[in-house]
């Protein structure tokens, strides 16, 4: 399957302004360059153990998507969305110390990959029985609604994960509630071997939202401008309370389902397509013949980024794995659990069996910073 | 598609009157406190049970719900299976370990509806795709209501059966009410139909209370699907005209809405057709009364004879 050329809208995407176009180049090069860090670096160096899963190619989707978020707004990743944890506004640090395990990461060294999240910032983690995000989704919708301050949720999922049931049963929610809630199908054209021929019937996943009475679209996902474009609409739409849309962005999967994954199945012409389309590539291209941007500054621009992330690996490095007698510490409920407030009624009896634990409890606490 | 012999139609009528004679007897034993439990009745939706079971052939399979009894009957119980079932006798289908309809025969091409609506889609498709595997031209056909569709099984059953091309037929019984959530909470749709463009699957609406027009959608789509044609949805619009069970009085029903869809009776309506066109005449109907009227009591009284099974039997068959 190929992209055609002209995506689902046949209008040309108004471009944001200079500022916001040089941002979202920023992050799309990072990302490229960390996750290049991540599945090709760190992972061959056994600095990162078990499952890395990238997204390259498909970082348009991340980017042109977060950056329109205001603050009290909630994005639920998936594990191609890179970019939306650090714009929202997690430290490079912080997620390359979480990749390396380390103790003083945001999971504290008992995740490695990207299953970290922050209600502050407005961040829900990777669940990975995947679609189980949306009807999460549908939850935090909820609540926005009724705080009534127009803010909105995005979720992101696969082509893959359209066809298990959660999606199905948050997507008809989300219609029948009027939720602000985004459903983004990243299609990059495979979940894990299996192709799109034998994920659904149909040409495009785009009728998938009147199925449930919302709008759907379905775009050009390696053109960020594009993205950037069809999600102002979609956001727009749900700020002013008219509801839910569904959004796939078709895309290339440009590594395999996760490190390692050899991915033979995927035929050469796809790859091809996937590298003439890069996105990165064509937003510098933009940038470039519009005179936003000279060839001389995206340079300087890589150099930058390349810092940021050598110093961000490097202080995460220096960070001490977590001690083995810690292992258990964050697997029962401590003293942090939102019922242990003290606005619960307490007896004597587990007051005092309360206290006895602060004195000898280590007691992990999430990061104040989050 | 051919059309219909006077005594085909006399069948058909014969089926919708029994299914109601079954329907209406199952209460009265309920009110009687012979059977225990939940009795879900069928009033009003008869027409969707026959028209759709009756279009099938012998060799395909159903998966019914809880108000298909219509369609269990066709497809060859009889009344007394039904009621010894219900008043949990051992001569019963599920030898009294099951006072409801969850009971079904592969062997009559019956599968036992699943209390877990929504479910009997990704089964039923894969008993039509074993059929396929195995070179036999048989249609599996399956019935969700309008809650059901909202559910996750049937979401990943109908994508399932169309990658495949399967031949299952997903009747749609929108009855208006799931529960007490009437189907405008469930769904933003104004019809149920628009679903099948998700996936692919060819969708029909149809007037669920015109056995003839359930009947001829049925058979169309299952002519095309053992022919390789693959799955279709049929949605068919009618009323629960009574509570979601025997234990809930619906008094959230509307009764204006009751009223509009009690003109609409799909009995009334096949009676009249039958007579302004001269196909039935009074004493043929007469003679389908009493015929039905001893097949009831024949196999109530049968059913309300047998024995209960023994205690000592109460773990057989449990572990398998």
């Amino acid at each position: 399957m190929t992209i055609s050329k002209k995506p689902g809208t046949t209008r040309k995407p108004t471009a944001p302004d200079a500022a916001t176009l040089t941002r979202m180049l920023y992050y799309l090069k990072l990302t490229r360059e960390a996750e290049y860090r991540i599945e090709r670096v760190l992972y061959r160096q056994g600095k990162i153990v078990g499952g890395v899963y990238v997204g390259r190619g498909q970082e348009a989707i991340g980017v042109g998507s977060a950056i329109q978020l205001k603050e009290d707004d909630v994005v639920l990743p998936s594990h191609r969305d890179f970019s939306s944890f650090v714009i929202r506004g997690f430290r490079l640090a912080d997620v390359f110390a979480n990749w390396m395990a380390r103790a003083d990461s945001p999971n504290r060294g008992r995740d490695n990959t990207l299953h970290i999240g922050s209600l502050k910032l407005g961040v829900i983690p990777i669940i990975s029985p995947l679609g189980a995000t949306c009807p999460v989704a549908c939850g935090v919708g909820l609540v926005l609604k009724r705080r009534g301050r127009g803010n909105v949720a995005l979720v992101h999922f696969g082509e893959g994960t359209s066809s298990v049931g959660d999606v199905h049963e948050a997507m008809n929610l989300a219609a029948v509630m009027k939720l602000p809630v985004l459903f983004i199908c990243n299609n990059n054209q495979y979940a894990y071997s299996t192709p799109t021929e034998k994920q659904y019937a149909v040409q495009s996943l785009v009728a998938r939202g009147p199925a449930y009475g919302m709008p759907g679209t379905s775009s050009d996902g390696m053109d960020v401008l594009t993205v950037y474009d069809t999600v102002r609409r979609a956001i727009a739409r749900a700020r002013a309370g008219q509801g839910p849309s569904f959004l796939e962005f078709k895309t290339y999967r440009m590594t395999g389902h996760s490190a390692h994954d050899a991915a033979e199945y995927v035929p050469k012409i796809h790859l091809r397509a996937g590298t003439q389309r890069d996105p990165i590539q064509r937003l510098e291209k933009f940038l470039v013949a519009r005179k936003i941007l000279t060839r001389q500054r995206i340079q300087e621009l890589e150099r930058t980024i390349n810092q940021e992330i050598d110093g961000a690996i490097a202080e995460a490095e220096a960070r001490p794995l977590p001690a083995g007698e810690t292992a258990l510490e964050g697997v029962y409920c401590g003293l942090d659990c939102w019922w242990e407030r003290p606005s619960v009624v307490r007896s004597p009896l587990s007051v005092a069996a309360e206290a006895e634990v602060r004195a000898t409890h280590n007691g992990l606490r999430t990061p104040d910073k989050y | 598609m051919k059309a219909l012999t006077r005594s085909q139609l006399h069948e058909i009528y014969y089926y919708l009157r029994l299914n109601r004679a079954v329907d209406e007897q199952l209460v009265k034993l309920y009110r009687q406190g012979k059977v225990v439990g939940g009795v879900y009745s069928s009033l009003g939706q008869e027409a969707i049970s026959v028209g759709t079971a009756w279009a099938l052939s012998p060799q395909d399979f159903i998966g019914p719900m809880i108000r298909n009894v219509g369609a269990m009957i066709v497809r060859g119980y009889k009344p007394r299976d039904i009621f010894l079932q219900y008043m949990a006798r051992q001569g019963g289908p599920t030898a009294g370990r099951d006072a409801n309809t969850h009971f079904g025969d592969l062997r009559r091409g019956v599968v036992a509806p699943i209390s877990m609506l929504g479910e009997l889609v990704p089964v039923m498709a894969g008993v039509a795709l074993a059929a396929r595997l195995r070179g036999e031209k048989r249609v599996a056909l399956t019935y969700v209501g309008d809650g059901a569709t909202s559910t996750g099984p049937f979401h990943e059953g109908m994508n399932f059966a169309a990658v495949r091309k399967l031949p299952i037929l997903i009747i749609v019984e929108n009855n208006r009410w799931a529960y007490s959530t009437p189907v405008e909470k469930q769904t933003a749709l104004r019809d149920i139909a628009e679903k099948g463009k998700a996936y692919g699957i060819p969708a029909t609406i149809v007037d669920g209370n015109d056995v003839l027009a359930v009947y001829a959608a049925t058979r169309a789509a299952a002519d095309r699907a053992r022919q390789g044609g693959g799955p279709a949805l049929i949605e068919c619009k009618t009323m629960r005209m009574k509570g979601h069970a025997e234990h809930d009085d619906a008094s959230y029903v509307p009764k204006e809405q009751i009223e509009k869809w009690r003109k609409r009776d799909p009995i009334a309506r096949f009676e009249k057709f039958l007579f302004t066109k001269r196909l039935m005449t009074a004493d043929e109907k007469a003679a389908i009364d009493t015929r039905i009227e001893k097949e009831i009591r024949e196999d109530v009284a049968f059913a309300e004879a047998s024995p209960f099974p023994a205690v000592e039997e109460a773990a057989r068959p449990v572990w398998a």
